[in-house]
């Protein structure tokens, strides 16, 4: 089975780190991954401000450069969500490369398998806040919503299970959207920036003491919210957790591998 | 498409100078006090956890949705018949039947059924149709003195206030408020804020005018085909001592309200209040057949654009809505903005996807209060494809040219620079080298609207593509 | 000229999207698994949880427990033999709004929610139902069904010309959430289970 990693526009420019770790972890798991070039994005971000139309044209850039491949494991929920519902409106490719694709820990969790992940050894003793990004959560089924009834199930946290040291934090509001929802993030950001925060409370009033999530865009806005109010709360995408260069056993480890992949700060600009 | 002759004023005024409804405004005007925010977020939440519970209680939750689901899109597929076998069985029963095509036609109807019999004191249970259709104004403004009966209704009417939820209308108001309204319009003492002595007061207010009114008129949760009966239910009673008194009765509903036999209401009834406020049932659910001796029963059918929406490939199981308001319970934005803010007769999820169809370029603002988080469609009882259908509603509202304008040119523009890797790359690049060493001052008011209550991430040196092909080089 | 009738039935004739089935909810229904235990257990503890006040005994006891359930109410109006009322049901229903208490007997109850079925024949007059302050229903505890589906196949709805379920006092939370009880309907509502 030929694999490709699909990594978003956003994750490319600003967390490649995580794209990194999302790589290596598949390689570490024996899996051969192609990167293809010739799509920097799903189309999602046009087509939910109303522009489907004129995403139209980065979709299908999408479906040609991923055809070839058996499976298109996206590096978010969002981006999967969206190429699996509308990739198949651009004809019999589409269809095939919609049908393809899924997401990372949907891969891990149904196609890897638990023993695999786990054989990889990682350890991140810390209490966790898991926020599984909506579309990943209800488009993909990545985990049972509290909204439906029936057998709980949670992929993402049997992933995580699999950490060494790693616990949960209980959260009041389990899958509460985090107020990123792409373009309304700009078009509507008093109640983005509300939500967010109530996020970021419910993992203080819980004591957590970092964010693992399946997609950076949710990442991106909790973490801008936090940067802002000064709290410190690493924030995580389950790839960082689950693998590592080294292997380290900590988080300040995990900073330090992170910001080594940065240049050194200026007072002027970078990083707070 | 009908126009309200008559605008209520709001909480927070969501109009635009053109008219159009500005959520995004209206919304940052509510958020602006943080604490009611929480306090408005926290009520409806909480009404969202006891339906939760409520839905637990029952192994067969699920299956009774998909029921639902199916029991409305047979109906709604054969909607035409269900209305002929109503109205025969209603008019068996010594039912009058009157059809509407629109909200002045029923509002003529009603007011006609009114004057015939020179009545001049309506009591009126709760119709969100009849706010639809501005009812109460238009008979108000012919005489005809009309109160509201249920509780949170008559609170808002005495405000001049629209109800900001369907099941709960006065979510908005703390009880100090609605105390300060019994006080100056029931004469309550100042300062009486205890819910169950105001309750009370109501109680009394309300008794006379159920004493003294000539007219009832009521809305209908469920209309069924088979027996041309009428299911309306509360928890107040108000509707049923409307019914019960009242020489004349007039029941108005929505087209889409039918329902094929009343065994079909074993399945509504067990989802309908689970899903509006966690009980297993309201206190009263109603089945009225026939009118009281030497009472008149009159129903109004009305279509005001439902047909329309009916016709709408995407949008016609819209139309499955059982109002129960769960989608608003849940919705993360309705929380934190209010029902106000959605400038419609029925706000949240269910309003932005109806309302639209009665005018896009006044409403385009409402499909895109979502973050498309998909919890509306996930507690609907009738499984509406709530999110889905906001996503087609933006895809219209575009290409009607409703966008506004710098939305459409930064899109126009994202669509063609996410056509082309090369050019994502460079302006990448470009924007992370600007990030790395423009001053965190300025970056944040370049950021816009991001910027305002968030930081921009730390910009790394170099993306991955950049790095695949620097340590990868022989697999690319 | 084209009646609104015609219009509308036309206008949805054009509109409706392709038939689907309409599904068996009887089938669907007999495959619903029900809690264990008695049904009128359940019965009597939901409908403590709405609000009700649930007394049991036996039927030539009725009177007597409806009297100590209101040992004060004065003027009482009863649909039922064996509780003597203070006033008949009056002609005209607008004279009950002085009732303090109203006796009446259940035809089924439904123990997932703990509703009464109320058809017009058991009141007399609907408003006594909404007027009188207190409510007293007795009810037989072998025509308790366990939920609705089975409800709605026990009684034809639309044999008398109207009929409630009752699931308790009247009540409100339209006030910031607070639950009142007593809305506009009765403060107060008694369930005699009888058991012969």
């Amino acid at each position: 089975m030929n694999v490709a990693l699909f990594v978003p526009c956003y994750v490319d420019q600003l967390y490649p780190h995580v794209a990194i770790a999302a790589l290596g972890l598949l390689e570490a798991l024996g899996i051969t991954v192609a990167v293809p070039e010739g799509a920097a994005c799903c189309g999602q971000p046009p087509a939910n401000a109303g522009f489907e139309r004129r995403a139209e044209h980065t979709l299908g850039a999408f479906v040609s450069t991923y055809a070839p491949y058996d499976r298109v494991v996206v590096l978010s929920g969002s981006c999967a969500v969206h190429v699996r519902s509308h990739a198949g409106s651009l004809g019999a490719a589409g269809a095939q490369v919609a049908e393809r694709t899924t997401e990372l820990c949907a891969f891990l969790h149904d196609e890897v398998g638990l023993d695999a992940v786990a054989s990889l050894g990682a350890s991140f003793p810390r209490r966790v806040a898991v926020h599984v990004g909506c579309h990943a959560l209800r488009g993909l089924g990545l985990a049972r919503p509290t909204e439906l009834q029936g057998p709980r199930f949670d992929k993402v946290r049997a992933l995580l299970g699999t950490v060494q040291g790693l616990t949960f934090a209980e959260l009041s509001r389990p899958d509460e959207c985090c107020g990123f929802g792409g373009t309304f993030a700009v078009a509507e950001p008093a109640i983005s920036a509300k939500m967010g925060r109530d996020r970021l409370r419910d993992y203080d009033a819980h004591d957590a003491e970092a964010v693992v999530s399946t997609d950076v865009s949710c990442l991106m806005h909790l973490g801008g919210l936090a940067a802002r109010g000064g709290v410190r709360l690493p924030m995580l995408h389950v790839a960082e957790v689950l693998w590592s260069e080294e292997r380290r056993a900590n988080s300040e480890e995990s900073e330090r591998v992170r910001s080594s992949l940065l240049a050194p700060r200026s007072s002027l600009g970078g990083p707070s | 498409m009908t126009k309200r002759a008559f605008e209520l004023p709001v909480l927070h005024e969501p109009h635009r100078a053109d008219g159009a409804v500005d959520h995004a405004k209206a919304a940052a005007r509510f958020t602006a006090d943080e604490a009611r925010t929480d306090w408005h977020d926290g009520a409806l939440w909480w009404v969202r956890a006891k339906r939760d519970l409520a839905a637990a209680s029952l192994d067969e939750w699920e299956a009774l949705r998909e029921l639902a689901s199916s029991i409305k899109e047979h109906t709604l597929s054969r909607l035409d018949e269900y209305l002929v076998e109503f109205e025969a069985a209603a008019t068996r029963n010594g039912v009058t039947v009157h059809w509407a095509r629109d909200a002045d036609e029923h509002n003529r109807i009603v007011h006609g059924i009114l004057a015939e019999r020179g009545a001049t004191r309506l009591v009126k249970s709760k119709s969100m149709l009849t706010e639809e259709c501005g009812l109460n104004p238009y008979l108000q403004a012919r005489g005809i003195e009309v109160i509201d009966t249920d509780l949170g209704e008559r609170i808002v009417q005495l405000r001049g206030e629209a109800p900001s939820h369907i099941v709960l209308p006065a979510i908005h108001l703390k009880k100090e408020e609605v105390g300060d309204t019994f006080h100056d319009h029931l004469g309550t003492p100042a300062g009486l804020a205890d819910p169950t002595a105001l309750t009370q007061a109501a109680r009394e207010h309300l008794r006379a005018k159920f004493l003294a009114a000539d007219a009832a008129l009521t809305g209908v949760n469920f209309a069924i085909a088979e027996t041309g009966g009428l299911v309306v239910c509360t928890n107040e009673g108000n509707a049923d001592l409307g019914m019960a008194l009242a020489p004349v009765h007039v029941a108005s509903l929505g087209i889409e309200k039918l329902i094929p036999r009343a065994s079909d209401l074993g399945v509504f009834l067990r989802l309908l209040t689970r899903s509006a406020t966690g009980q297993p049932v309201t206190v009263y659910s109603s089945h009225v057949h026939r009118p009281r001796a030497g009472q008149a029963l009159h129903v109004v059918l009305v279509d005001n654009g439902r047909s329309t929406q009916l016709a709408r490939e995407g949008f016609w199981r819209s139309l499955k809505c059982i109002r129960c308001g769960a989608c608003m319970n849940t919705c993360p934005i309705y929380r934190r903005s209010g029902g106000h803010s959605y400038g419609s007769t029925v706000p949240g999820p269910i309003g932005s996807v109806l309302t639209p169809g009665l005018d896009l370029e006044r409403y385009a603002s409402l499909p895109f209060a979502s973050t498309l988080c998909g919890s509306c469609t996930a507690v609907c009882p009738v499984k509406i494809d709530l999110d889905a259908q906001l996503y087609r509603w933006r895809q219209l509202v575009t290409a009607a040219g409703h966008a506004s304008t710098g939305k459409a040119i930064a899109m126009r523009g994202a669509g063609l620079v996410l056509a082309r890797p090369w050019l994502v790359r460079a302006l990448g690049a470009a924007a992370r080298g600007a990030m790395r060493v423009v001053p965190r001052r300025v970056m944040r008011v370049a950021a816009g609207a991001w910027g305002r209550a968030r930081d921009l991430p730390p910009a790394p040196p170099q993306s991955f593509r950049a790095w695949y092909r620097a340590n990868r080089s022989d697999r690319s | 000229m084209t009646t609104a009738r015609d219009a509308i039935l036309a206008a949805v004739r054009a509109a409706r999207p392709a038939a689907t089935p309409l599904p068996d909810v009887r089938a669907a229904a007999a495959a619903f698994v029900h809690p264990d235990g008695d049904v009128s257990h359940r019965f009597a503890e939901v409908a403590r949880a709405g609000g009700a006040h649930v007394v049991e005994g036996a039927r030539v006891d009725v009177a007597r427990l409806v009297r100590e359930a209101y040992p004060d109410a004065a003027r009482i109006v009863s649909m039922l033999r064996d509780v003597a009322g203070t006033a008949p049901m009056p002609a005209d229903p607008h004279t009950l709004a002085d009732t303090e208490l109203f006796v009446c007997e259940g035809v089924l109850g439904v123990a997932e929610n703990g509703a009464i079925w109320l058809p017009q024949s058991r009141l007399g007059e609907r408003a006594a139902l909404w007027l009188a302050t207190h409510v007293a229903v007795v009810l037989h505890r072998a025509s308790i069904v366990p939920h609705m589906h089975a409800a709605y196949e026990a009684i034809d709805v639309s044999v008398e010309p109207f009929g409630a379920f009752v699931a308790g006092p009247s009540k409100t939370a339209d006030i910031e959430q607070s639950l009142v009880v007593g809305a506009h309907g009765p403060k107060g509502l008694t369930v005699v289970l009888v058991s012969d």
